[in-house]
């Protein structure tokens, strides 16, 4: 018999109620009035996760939205894999807990991964491997971030462009013997580490009275150690340099013309970046969506939240050839072709 | 005017016909903040494909400076 192919079947998204408009921020970094947030980042309000609500809880509303939709129950998950930076402990794991608290079966295997921008695709990779290898049928792919609660609400260079959300995407096995989900092309390069870090709170560098002191930088951002530091600069240069060259290796890979590609669902990570690479990839406009406005860059919950958006608003149908490239902190990259 | 005029007129948020060599970025009139240096990242990349590092870029003055800043890296 045939192993089974994964399919990507549902999506579902959970955005926290809150929301930071771009007044609010203007009222505080006066040198960016709320026109000129809106025009260079295509953001006008972000989502943020309330006090005491974490990614967990961010990963449970949008599994329970999942289900909601009726396309998968929690019974026919048999594996969960959350991507977050902001798990609820220490240990255990998170998506442990959320076995429990979804309801799913006590034989479903459960695990957290670790990543920023590119988690989602490496979370598909993940799940294809477990999909197609017959050790799974039914993969809960959650994706979940509260990078507000790291964020200094006095650093502009961050605090305008991020946002929380979380998605849930169900892959299933399917036996019509197509394949739907890759091949993929993977990058990492941790001398990029640095550019995009929350420096202190874990076991490097430990909280303490001197990690907690503020300091103000060249252009007025505040933050400390304990809190998010963004170089845009070197992150930009980063991404001009690698995204380009992953969408070429997976052309190739995937023997597939840059014209028989319907979207390139790129990383939502704001307006500027992402015309930046537009252009320089001399892509049609209509073809790489960016779709930042109303929830700013949600790190691994982007692209399925792009998906969710496009799929609502009856662009995306089945059948669409997709490539899908996350790409950030690590620095880490990752693409794919996906079937709709 | 180049590409590059016309695009630092518009990242540094001035009229195009101001932009020279001798422009300076710490001027009253422009805005040479974190953003605008993401942007001319971008924008330098795709008229000369050349890659300039932020941090040398903080430390211009004019746009002579950076444009100092392309020629070594077109030689580098």
């Amino acid at each position: 018999m045939k192993n089974a192919t994964a399919r990507l079947k549902d999506i579902a998204v959970y955005l926290p109620d809150a929301v930071l408009g771009n007044d609010e921020l203007a009222s505080l970094y006066p040198e960016w009035p709320a026109d000129k947030i809106l025009e260079k980042t295509g953001i006008s309000e972000r989502h943020i996760a309330a006090e005491g609500q974490t990614a967990g809880d961010m990963a449970y509303e949008a599994a329970r939205n999942l289900f909601a939709q009726g396309h998968v129950t929690a019974q026919d998950v048999d594996f969960i894999i959350l991507c977050t930076q902001a798990p609820d402990y220490v240990l255990p794991t998170t998506a442990c807990l959320l076995q429990h608290r979804l309801g799913i079966s006590r034989q479903a295997g459960a695990l957290d991964i670790n990543l920023g921008c590119s988690g989602f695709v490496y979370g598909l990779s993940l799940a294809k491997g477990l999909i197609e290898t017959g050790s799974a049928r039914c993969v809960l792919l959650l994706t979940a971030d509260t990078y507000s609660k790291y964020i200094h609400p006095m650093d502009k260079s961050v605090r305008t462009l991020f946002g929380d959300a979380a998605a849930a995407t169900a892959v299933v096995a399917s036996d019509d013997g197509k394949e739907y989900v890759g091949p993929f092309v993977f990058g990492t390069d941790g001398a990029g580490g640095k550019n995009l870090i929350v420096e202190a709170g874990m076991y490097r560098q430990p909280k303490n009275a001197h990690t907690a002191i503020e300091k103000e930088d060249d252009s007025g951002n505040v933050r400390s150690s304990e809190n998010l530091f963004m170089n845009g600069a070197e992150v930009m240069a980063f991404s001009l340099k690698e995204v380009p060259k992953a969408i070429e290796q997976l052309l190739e890979k995937a023997k597939i013309a840059k014209e028989d590609v319907d979207y390139f669902v790129l990383h939502q990570a704001n307006k500027f970046m992402l015309e930046a690479l537009r252009k320089k990839l001399k892509i049609e406009k209509d073809k790489l969506p960016i779709l930042v406005e109303n929830c700013g860059n949600t790190v691994s919950s982007t692209i399925p939240v792009a998906l969710h958006k496009l799929q609502t608003q009856g662009q995306l149908k089945k059948g669409h050839q997709l490539m899908l490239v996350g790409f950030g902190v690590g620095y880490s990259w990752a693409a794919c072709m996906l079937v709709f | 005017m180049s590409e590059f005029y016309e695009g630092m007129a518009e990242i540094l948020e001035v009229d195009p016909s101001v932009i020279s060599s001798a422009f300076e970025l710490h001027g009253g009139e422009a805005a040479w903040d974190s953003l605008a240096i993401v942007s001319t990242i971008a924008l330098v990349d795709d008229c000369f494909g050349v890659m300039l590092e932020g941090k040398a870029l903080t430390n211009c003055l004019t746009v002579a400076d950076i444009e100092s800043l392309i020629s070594q890296a077109k030689k580098g």
